[in-house]
């Protein structure tokens, strides 16, 4: 059907120009990161200046400099790690066996508790209310209050419902003959038969964590608690007005937007690095979920 | 008493009832095979036995222990399932082990029954193999395995080979009566296919709306069905039936008296059908048999033998005939030869079998 | 032996020791792993989702953090009045409704046009490359995107200005002007999310039966004919359902993105629902109003969110859960 030699003038035409346009976009998507990167490798003076385009000017690590050795970068970053795997973690001990339970047609009310799960992604009561909520559990200013407290969504759940509902009823008939109880049919055989769908999960609330910011923003005062995404936010509102920076970066060889451009490019690297690993889930991942014949 | 036995079993989802309460009591080392069309319920009276459907009213015993509300593992029972629910992620072997692994069996005990096991159904060179890498047959194989290993007291087989091809059927299904043979493990054998049921069955329950119509042995089953199900069930192609009414003498059907060799006794008159094995007439005048003309519509060579498709009045009848090696002869045929004793007569209003010749 | 079984067993009653009640204690005992899976969950629903709909209340109390949701004495819906009457609040309504409707006119397209287009490119490797570079913004914080912005935005150092600057044209201070607020934030959101929209549709598109391209060769259709003929039409139910989510979520303006990017220079045209709510509450501390502009805002987008499913239901026969 698709076949170069079988195409008119025209249609090579044709797909030649799109060809163009999706290099283009692509480009285009692309450009900002370089642009990022190229500005952190650049000196202070030329990036205020604005003249970095495509390549570092006066390539410097400056910048790079200035953020290691600041103790908040690392412990901020220490603490990302922490909320991505300690939260990702937490989100799988519920969801798993939670999405199996509610994929089991034994289940008794199971009807109702599919719709008390899905009836929170169509109404939630707020920022207000869950805040308030939050504080009234002693869960602020606490790095277990961020952990659990985000811990399962309805769409995770139901996703890996509707990849559990898939597996053949004979799998399960066949383990619980076999002996195995609800545990071992959901550790044996089910989870081993669902590594994809688990994969996209994992790989859905790593990132979600990674990402994490307004909520941490809203729940966390100290410093030492605060996620990569809080601090980048931090220098990002804090460092161009910030006298004793001022004096420090005339002195220096980087400025705000270096500094900027470096924790970005420092806090997007980890997430370059597992993106070939979900890329390889994720467009299966968001097709299991929502829409559902 | 042993053996698997089902007093008034019923199944109910809510207020509709899918098994109306049968009594079946399979021997020890019995092969039952359940047959019937799809949503006889056949299934359900497999899963019932299984523990994977509970049981809504009556009693299930196996061996003599009231097994209602007992968990599957612990009945004691195996299964091979339509679609072998083999796991892709387990090789042969550990797809053979998953359930002596749950049942904490010490792992050499474990080595030496899969050896064995494997042994007896041809799968030792295949034990490292994932099922994705296997043949329909051998996957066939690895659910029996799995189903062996545990030296159940009771098999139960839910359809294991309508997912084969053909050819594949037919030898696996040789092979599942020869393995009843050596290990007489007493099993319930569930198909919609009437060939299984008749090939591989002790005893045959042919099953209807969550009803037994009728249990016997094949040969049974085939030569005196209960009623009009059984007999358009069993046999193939199916017995022909044919509306008629008794007279002093025979059946009428449609301008023809059938002549029947036994004494009608009062029953002239009554309303019948009349089966007719499509092997049981013959194209040569017989003793006992009365000529019915018929208008061929079609002649199906199947080899040796040829389907005669034919119009009679209304009906649509089919016939075997011989071919003795040439189709030709059978293309002028206008009549065949119904033999009396050979046929079947059924009460037209209830379709059971009438016992006039008995 | 059919009709023995039938007549007489069919109604006759279950045998006592088989009780509904014996059932359902014997089903618990059974299966009680499986509620016990399933426990956990729901209390984590209770506990993170549904207690703070209790607190919803407070939308119709005069809340103070000394009393607690339950002690604080009720108003009526005196905070709703305030609402209706504070400028900000109808103009962050107003806002979240054209922000929105600027992303359904400009975001919405974005991926199908995407996609299409990537259906249109026959070298694998090309198109793997560029999926996997436009897939790639989704999964950036927003809290960098943000940041990647305000960088090439900025009146000096940013790349943006830059370039205007080679045409002669003077710096704009981008992230202060309320006109230019909107464009950026759209853009931005089309940058971030085109590509990984497009994935859904690209599903559509695989999904359509080859053999409609290949009669339409042998017909004599070209490759652009084959679009608007074949894969336009195959995928409208997929354009459609998407379309109606779009709508149902109305009022979910991304607002991390919003905060990270306005400033009170931009608040005329950037303030949004639930970033007034964030100022209102978490910032000032009015909980109880901010609490009553959040409910209007959770109704207003359950009632979209309900008809949605209920068109795309009606349309495609496919319910969105």
């Amino acid at each position: 059907m698709m076949n170069w030699n079988l195409y008119s003038r025209g249609d090579k035409f044709f797909a030649i120009v799109v060809s163009i346009l999706i290099g283009m976009f692509t480009v285009a998507t692309l450009y900002p990161f370089i642009y990022i990167a190229a500005v952190s490798f650049s000196s202070g003076f030329a990036a205020q200046a604005g003249k970095v385009v495509f390549m570092p000017i006066d390539a410097t690590l400056e910048a790079y400099g200035y953020i290691i050795t600041d103790p908040q970068f690392w412990l901020s970053y220490r603490n990302t790690f922490i909320y991505t795997i300690g939260g990702t973690v937490m989100s799988l001990v519920f969801i798993i066996p939670g999405a199996y339970a509610l994929s089991r047609p034994q289940l008794k009310g199971r009807r109702y508790f599919n719709l008390f799960i899905a009836f929170t992604m169509w109404f939630n009561a707020g920022l207000i209310p869950f805040f308030l909520n939050m504080r009234d559990l002693g869960l602020l200013d606490s790095m277990f209050g961020i952990i659990l407290g985000f811990a399962v969504n309805a769409f995770n759940i139901i996703l890996l419902r509707n990849f559990f509902e898939a597996i053949p009823q004979s799998f399960e008939e066949a383990a619980r003959m076999d002996g195995a109880n609800d545990f071992e049919v959901l550790w044996k055989v089910f989870m081993p038969l669902s590594k994809p769908a688990i994969a996209t999960i994992t790989l859905f609330c790593i990132v979600s964590r990674w990402n994490g910011f307004f909520w941490a923003m809203v729940l966390l005062q100290s410093e030492e608690k605060i996620p990569l995404q809080v601090f980048l936010r931090h220098t990002i509102a804090n460092l161009s007005d910030n006298d004793e920076f001022a004096i420090l970066q005339t002195a220096a060889g980087f400025s705000a937007e270096t500094v900027t451009a470096a924790i970005i490019v420092c806090s997007i690297i980890p997430v370059l690095i597992v993106y070939p690993f979900i890329q390889k889930y994720f467009e299966k991942g968001i097709l299991l979920g929502g829409v559902k014949e | 008493m042993s053996g698997v036995n089902l007093k008034k079993i019923v199944k109910a989802y809510g207020a509709v009832q899918v098994v109306h309460g049968i009594d079946l009591n399979v021997a020890e080392k019995e092969f039952v095979v359940l047959v019937g069309p799809s949503g006889c319920g056949k299934s359900t009276t497999l899963r019932m036995i299984a523990g994977l459907e509970e049981i809504t009213g009556g009693d299930l015993t196996i061996h003599g222990k009231r097994m209602n509300r007992v968990a599957p593992k612990d009945r004691d029972v195996a299964m091979v399932f339509q679609n072998y629910a083999l796991y892709p992620h387990l090789n042969v072997a550990d797809n053979m082990a998953f359930g002596l692994r749950i049942r904490k069996m010490p792992k050499d005990q474990i080595k030496t029954t899969i050896s064995d096991v494997a042994e007896v159904l041809g799968l030792t060179e295949y034990l490292e193999r994932r099922p994705a890498d296997l043949s329909g047959g051998q996957r066939q194989r690895v659910a029996m395995g799995r189903a062996i290993v545990r030296h159940p007291k009771v098999f139960l087989f839910d359809e294991p080979l309508s997912n084969l091809d053909a050819k594949l059927r037919t030898q696996m299904r040789a092979e599942i009566k020869r393995l009843h043979n050596r290990l007489g493990v007493t099993s319930v054998y569930v198909t919609h296919d009437q060939v299984e049921a008749m090939t591989l069955a002790d005893r045959i329950v042919v099953m209807n709306n969550g009803a037994i119509e009728q249990i016997g042995t094949p040969m049974e089953l085939f030569n005196n069905p209960a009623n009009v199900f059984v007999a358009s069930f069993l046999g193939s192609p199916p017995m022909n039936q044919v509306k008629g009414t008794l007279t002093e003498t025979g059946a009428k059907i449609g301008d023809i008296e059938l002549k029947l060799p036994y004494p009608i006794n009062g029953n002239a008159g009554r309303d019948v059908v009349v089966g007719i094995r499509p092997e049981h007439v013959t194209l040569a005048e017989g003793p006992q048999t009365t000529a019915m003309p018929i208008s061929l519509d079609l002649v199906e060579p199947l080899g040796s033998e040829a389907l005669l498709h034919a119009r009679f009045g209304e009906a649509t009848l089919v016939f075997k005939a011989e071919t003795q090696g040439d189709i030709e002869h059978l293309s002028g045929v206008t009549q065949v030869h119904v033999p009396g004793d050979l046929v079947k007569l059924f009460d037209a209003e209830t379709g059971r079998a009438l016992q006039l010749g008995a | 032996m059919r009709e023995e079984n039938t007549t007489a067993e069919a109604d006759q009653p279950l045998q006592s020791e088989d009780s509904r009640w014996v059932r359902l204690f014997d089903h618990f005992k059974r299966e009680w792993q499986i509620y016990a899976m399933l426990l956990p969950t729901l209390i984590w629903f209770l506990v993170f989702l549904y207690k703070p709909m209790y607190g919803l209340q407070i939308a119709f109390k005069d809340y103070s953090i000394f009393r607690g949701v339950s002690g604080s004495p009720w108003i009526g819906l005196e905070h709703f009045q305030t609402l209706f009457s504070n400028d900000q609040f109808l103009r962050a309504i107003k806002n979240t409704i054209q922000i929105s409707a600027l992303n359904l006119l400009f975001g919405f397209p974005a991926p199908i046009i995407l996609a299409l287009m990537f259906n249109e490119v026959l070298n694998a490797t090309y198109k793997r490359t560029a999926q996997t570079i436009v897939y790639l913004p989704h999964f950036i914080s927003s809290v960098i995107i943000a940041g990647i912005v305000i960088t090439a935005f900025s009146p000096t150092a940013g790349i943006i200005n830059t370039v205007l600057g080679w045409f002669g044209i003077d710096s704009i201070y981008f992230l202060t002007q309320p006109e230019w607020f909107r464009p950026i934030f759209v853009g931005t959101g089309i940058w971030q999310e085109a590509g990984f929209g497009s994935i859904v549709f690209l599903a559509a598109i695989a999904g359509v039966n080859p053999s409609l391209y290949e009669s339409a060769v042998v017909d004599g259709a070209n490759r652009w004919q084959m679009m608007w003929k074949i894969t336009i039409p195959s995928i409208l139910p997929t354009i459609l359902i998407m379309l109606i989510i779009r709508i149902g979520n109305i009022m979910e303006v991304s607002f991390e993105l919003v905060i990270l990017l306005y400033q009170p220079a931009t608040y005329e045209t950037a303030d949004v629902v639930n970033t007034w709510i964030y100022r209102q509450g978490l910032q000032s501390g009015q909980y109880d109003l901010a609490a009553a502009a959040g409910l209007f805002n959770a109704l207003v987008a359950f009632v979209l969110v309900m008809t949605a499913n209920t068109l795309s239901r009606r349309y495609s026969r496919t319910s969105l859960w």
